[in-house]
């Protein structure tokens, strides 16, 4: 057990985030998000990084670099960074050991028969979907998914009227395991970036409650919204080393549902937290408080959130739900 | 960064496992109905302890030169996860070996260290703890037991409050004022008492957690050597937060919960609860809930694994861990039901353990105090 970075790990952490110093931050998610559109740019700089390789390429004895991928991607999301990171970095690298076009949007076929708005959708070059016991690989043409304004976050796109992506299931299925390891590394992505936009959201509370005077004194000195925010702070840090431990054991199914079953939770809690204890600027665009408040919303609501965590982890643990 | 068990460690938690499946006679539920201070459990610890002291485990983590091998916090971790798990069979020694003993090694003389030290690690000698008073309880500092140091003596007088296990103690690990024009942390000193000292007497606090669960303690000029006095005279407070820096995590609640909940699943699925979504529900979020405390908890031995000054991270391992102990045994009478109406059923007695969590060993609201001002920088006004 060791709760520090090694050397490594350190040196991973300090160049991503000195390339997302550069790359990405609340004012660009804010421009991006306006006009709906993927931060290509950003994405390209952590291929040339290598970033988005990094499960592979740090793995050891065939065993994926779990969590150096997953403390890369809570980075990115406590950036705002506005990449599929999580379905690059996690996702992908634990499927096919051949790399796997950007950018990832990751469904399941339920979103495709009834189309609903799926996360980053509209700009991904290869689509993992989810079928039940299924996994497949499509890369839908350009236009099969159409762009959604969504209050939430992130880009989205649903697919078009009269478009399909029925894959061709001899090339393009996953083989056998990977409708299990797709639904793990999945649920641990969630739980990844829950953690960073968590630790922003509460980050950017806390600094403007210690500044914020009223009744004449700082918000942030009334015990009633210290508890509030402590507790917050616990929920947080229990979800990273929660979900820092799941990666390590690169996404064991028990520990992956108790990660994303604590933090999907503890998401609603700080979306709830943070924006009341903001007031009103905390609901407007000149606060950056909603670049990740509104997508721990949207977090929640993949591969049946909270509630299929729990079924998950039940599951997992006693054999039984 | 990582998150495994060394070879050794595993194989020390079977090695433990198995003992207690030895050691532990087939009544024990029973015998540990009243948590480590009932009367049973009490005399139990002593036999208990004995045998783990055989075997060196009782004070493994103690330094060599005061009978122990060095062993890692971790290691240590491992014993207290798996005895609190199944109902502390250490009844309250666990404390003497957690923190009355390394507060001794630390402070104490030498003629304390050859008294008190050779009796703890063998097993066979029960603390308890004075530190609460009637006025004093979450403002610790606004204690006024005083001792008053009459030539080579120190006479007490005053009175302390919920102290656990005193009614089998031998010893009190007592917080007094010595100084009688100080106030809050100065003139505060631990003085290490007999028991059986005349003047002392104990009377149980009937309460609804437990037979003889809380008492009062009464001190009438009660004379004790000036030999007691344990650090320097007037530095109490410093004592106290040395010997107790981490021990705010020492009970390993989470360890307690996450059993009581395996075997309330169990329970559920041969009753065919688990066709019930929402029952599937609440076990879900109660083990997330488990493991997120074990988590916390796990960052704090890390700290003290890498003899850093203990953080704010104590705090937060402390709320989360009692929060969840409260919850599985809430959770106990819900899956129960009925049942558990009845007293010293198991979810009654799992229920009764868990419920003083958050007010024990300091409330949380004063936990979440320090979270606000340590952790998140908040100011104070
Ligand atoms: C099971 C159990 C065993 C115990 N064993 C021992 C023992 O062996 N030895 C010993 O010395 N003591 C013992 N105690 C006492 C324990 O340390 C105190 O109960 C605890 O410190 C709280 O003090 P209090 O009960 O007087 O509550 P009070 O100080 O009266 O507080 C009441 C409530 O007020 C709130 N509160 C208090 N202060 C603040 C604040 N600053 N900000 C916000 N809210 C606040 C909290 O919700 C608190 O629960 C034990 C208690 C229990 C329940």
């Amino acid at each position: 057990m060791d709760f520090d970075l090694n050397e490594d790990q350190q040196a991973v952490l300090e160049s991503v985030e000195r390339l997302l110093a550069q790359h990405a931050g609340p004012a660009r998610a804010v421009a991006l998000n306006r006009a709906g559109d993927y931060d290509h740019d950003l994405h390209a700089a952590l291929e040339a990084a290598g970033f988005n390789q990094i499960a592979r390429d740090l793995a050891r004895d065939d065993t994926l670099a779990g969590l150096e991928a997953a403390l890369t991607v809570e980075a990115i999301a406590r950036s705002g960074g506005v990449v599929a990171a999580a379905a690059q970095m996690l996702v992908a690298p634990a499927l096919c050991e051949r790399t796997i076009e950007g950018p990832v949007a990751i469904c399941t076929v339920g979103e495709l028969t009834q189309p609903t708005p799926v996360r980053f959708a509209a700009h991904a070059r290869s689509l993992l979907v989810l079928d039940d016991g299924d996994a497949y690989l499509v890369s839908p043409a350009p236009g099969t998914f159409e762009p959604v304004r969504t209050s939430f976050g992130y880009p989205m796109g649903r697919l078009s009227e009269g478009a399909s992506v029925e894959p061709d299931r001899e090339g393009q299925a996953l083989g056998a395991g990977a409708a299990d390891t797709l639904r793990n590394w999945w649920r641990l992505g969630l739980a990844v970036e829950a953690v960073g936009t968590m630790d922003a959201a509460l980050g950017h509370t806390v600094e403007y409650l210690r500044q914020r005077r009223q009744f004449g004194r700082t918000i942030g000195s009334f015990q009633a919204v210290q508890h509030r925010l402590s507790l917050c702070a616990i929920e947080v840090e229990a979800s990273r080393w929660l979900t820092r431990e799941a990666a390590f054991h690169n996404a064991q199914p028990e520990a992956v549902a108790a990660a994303a079953a604590y933090a999907l939770q503890a998401a609603d809690t700080l979306f709830t937290e943070t924006h009341q204890l903001s007031g009103a600027i905390g609901f407007t665009c000149e606060f950056d408080l909603h670049v990740w408040s509104m997508r721990l919303l949207a977090l929640r609501q993949e591969l049946g959130g909270v509630g299929a965590a729990r079924r998950a982890l039940v599951e997992a643990r006693w054999g039984a739900a | 960064m990582e998150f495994n068990w060394s070879p050794e460690d595993i194989e020390h938690r079977r090695e433990i496992r198995e003992f207690l499946d030895e050691e532990l006679p087939d009544n024990w539920e029973e015998i540990s109905q009243h948590g480590p201070g009932g009367d049973s459990q009490a005399a139990f610890s002593r036999q208990f302890c004995g045998r783990m002291a055989e075997k060196g485990w009782l004070t493994q983590h103690w330094p060599g030169e005061y009978g122990g091998r060095d062993c890692e916090p971790w290691r240590h971790s491992i014993v207290g996860e798996e005895m609190w798990a199944i109902g502390e069979p250490r009844g309250s020694q666990y404390m003497n070996v957690n923190w009355i003993g390394p507060a001794i090694m630390h402070y104490g003389t030498q003629a304390q260290k050859q008294l008190h030290l050779p009796k703890i690690s063998a097993g066979d000698v029960l603390w308890c703890q004075g530190f609460s008073e009637p006025e004093a309880g979450s403002d610790l500092a606004a204690l006024r037991t005083r001792a008053e140091r009459i030539g080579d003596n120190y006479v007490i007088n005053g009175s302390k409050i919920w102290t656990s296990y005193c009614n089998h103690a031998d010893y009190i690990f007592l917080l007094v004022r010595t100084d009688p024009s100080s106030s809050r942390q100065q003139g505060i000193s631990v003085l290490l008492v007999p028991m059986d000292t005349p003047g002392i007497e104990v009377r149980e606090i009937p309460s609804v957690v437990g037979e003889r669960y809380f008492h009062e303690v009464f001190f009438t000029d009660v004379t004790v050597p000036a030999s007691v006095l344990l650090g320097e005279e007037n530095n109490g407070w410093g004592v106290v937060n040395y010997a107790l820096q981490f021990e705010r995590i020492g009970a390993a609640r989470y360890a307690r919960a996450a059993v009581t909940l395996d075997r309330l699943a169990e329970v559920a699925a041969e009753r065919g609860m688990l066709d019930d979504p929402i029952v599937v529900d609440r076990l879900g979020e109660a083990r997330a809930l488990c493991e997120a405390a074990r988590v916390l908890v796990y960052k704090v031995i890390d700290l003290r694994a890498k003899d850093q000054p203990p953080t704010a991270d104590t705090q937060l391992a402390r709320v989360l861990s009692t929060t969840c102990d409260n919850a599985i045994g809430r959770l106990a009478l819900e899956i129960f039901g009925p049942e558990s109406r009845e007293y010293a059923s198991y979810a009654d007695n799992n229920f009764r353990l868990a419920m003083t969590a958050g007010v024990a060993v300091g409330a949380t609201e004063v936990q979440l105090n320090l979270i606000a001002a340590r952790f998140l920088k908040l100011p104070r006004e």
